[in-house]
């Protein structure tokens, strides 16, 4: 009886936490779970709009998810996602974010005490750091020394096997 | 003409019971000249060197706060990725550098003019090239269609936009053989990058049909670029995935939600399925990043 009250209380920290994890998304219609990033290949299983999902990898088109207990590829376009900025509910229209309210879980409820808890060895960006700033021209110049010209960047193109392709843009304001 | 004597018995009755210096017509004249030159200032286009040298002062204002990554091989990469996408667009030209920022906040910043900043932590949450494309046409469309540039004028000091016209005149006398020199940290143009950095308009969200014109053109240049088209989705992907820092700036902060993002990219996506073959280059990504 005590273990399960213990176990229970144990459900009750955790389940937020998984509920928070990074690699969550959900269906944002009715699909279909395949066995490749393949719409030709085989199904694997039909998931209904807001089946939650978990992210295993991405795959271009296609994102490899497990749900329901099975693993596939679902079109990247066919899941919506929960990211939030911390103790804010998201600005997203294209759903409600069930954890939008828990954002204030992971850290403090301090922005400045969030950045600083988020920020793994490296720190992160702050708008004072150059609100106050002085110009650094040799930062610039150092900079600008690591640009690549047409050539370069054509060489380094061909390497990589990627080749031009003529593609209209339609709005036609990317237009050569 | 009963109106106009009424007017007339109007201003010699104001003129009578308001001291001389209130009704300094000469003054007057002069302030709304001014005010209009200021106004022509304000609605002019910038050239490209101006844009660049503007584009230039905020980066070094932006430098003098964010360190740089010491990564050469990193910066060369990025560049290499940045120059060959930026040629697919209408400004192949410009000269584009790229800068990747010694920092773990997630974000990419374009500059008018054709720099654009983009942090360690966001590429670190990458996978492989086709998603660095995508995240930096992303901001080299906005270069292109000159929204930064817009932000800054519309939020921009009057006084301190209208002396950068009023010193470029100046200033093109002055330039020689045509040659580009850059005026870092004085003048005008490097008041006004200044301003825009500290009233925080390059750190501000731009307009949502903005984001969503750059996601549109992004896509259609890494295409062009010989990348798989869904390269920035992938980037969405990932920020759909992620929380932000809460430290103000961070793309979560400065974009819309992915979510969003991604159900307007995709009506565009139909156009470029047709490519959705081409190389992603996870192993030259990997590489270079230090990952494999």
């Amino acid at each position: 009886m005590r273990m399960l009250r213990f176990l229970l209380a144990l459900l009750v920290l955790v389940l937020p936490v998984a509920a928070l994890a990074q690699d969550q998304a959900f269906t944002n219609r009715d699909t279909e779970l395949k066995q490749r990033a393949d719409a030709g290949s085989g199904t694997v299983a039909s998931l209904r709009a807001d089946t939650a999902v978990k992210v295993l990898a991405r795959a271009g088109a296609w994102t490899q998810v497990q749900a329901e207990g099975k693993t596939g590829f679902v079109r990247v376009f066919h899941l919506r996602f929960p990211a939030t900025v911390e103790g804010s509910s998201s600005s997203s229209s294209s759903g409600s974010n069930p954890f939008a309210a828990l954002g204030g879980l992971i850290g403090g409820n301090k922005p400045d005490e969030r950045a600083k808890l988020a920020s793994t060895g490296v720190r992160g960006l702050s708008k004072e750091d150059v609100k106050n700033a002085n110009p650094d021209a040799q930062a610039l110049a150092k900079m600008q020394s690591y640009r690549a010209g047409k050539p370069e960047a054509q060489r380094f193109a061909r390497e990589g096997k990627l080749a031009e392709k003529r593609v209209d843009d339609p709005e036609a304001k990317a237009g050569r | 003409m009963k109106r106009t004597l009424a007017a007339a018995t109007a201003a010699a009755l104001l003129a009578a019971s308001f001291p001389a210096p209130a009704l300094d017509i000469g003054g007057l004249i002069n302030k709304a000249i001014d005010t209009g030159s200021k106004l022509k200032e304000a609605n002019r286009d910038f050239s490209q060197d101006e844009e660049v040298q503007l584009g230039d002062n905020i980066a070094a204002t932006l430098l003098g706060g964010w360190p740089l990554s010491k990564d050469a091989n990193l910066q060369r990469y990025v560049n290499r990725v940045g120059r060959w996408v930026a040629l697919q667009s209408e400004r192949p030209d410009l000269p584009w550098t790229f800068g990747v920022i010694d920092a773990q906040t997630v974000n990419a910043f374009a500059m008018p003019g054709g720099t654009v900043l983009v942090s360690r932590g966001l590429i670190d949450k990458l996978g492989n090239e086709s998603e660095l494309a995508g995240a930096l046409a992303h901001e080299i469309a906005h270069v292109v269609l000159k929204h930064q540039l817009s932000a800054i004028r519309s939020s921009a000091n009057a006084d301190v936009w209208a002396s950068v016209g009023q010193q470029a005149a100046g200033e093109r006398i002055a330039r020689t053989g045509g040659g580009y020199i850059a005026h870092v940290g004085e003048g005008a143009l490097a008041n006004l990058a200044i301003d825009s950095v500290k009233n925080g308009v390059f750190l501000r969200p731009l307009d949502r049909s903005m984001e969503y014109q750059a996601d549109r053109m992004g896509v259609i240049l890494a295409t062009r670029a010989g990348y798989d088209p869904y390269g920035l989705a992938g980037v969405l992907e990932v920020l759909g995935t992620m929380q932000g820092d809460g430290s103000g700036i961070d793309i979560m902060e400065t974009h819309p939600a992915p979510s969003d993002r991604l159900a307007e990219l995709e009506k565009l996506m139909p156009a470029v399925e047709g490519y959705a073959n081409q190389p992603r280059l996870e192993g030259r990504f990997l590489q270079v990043v230090g990952r494999k």
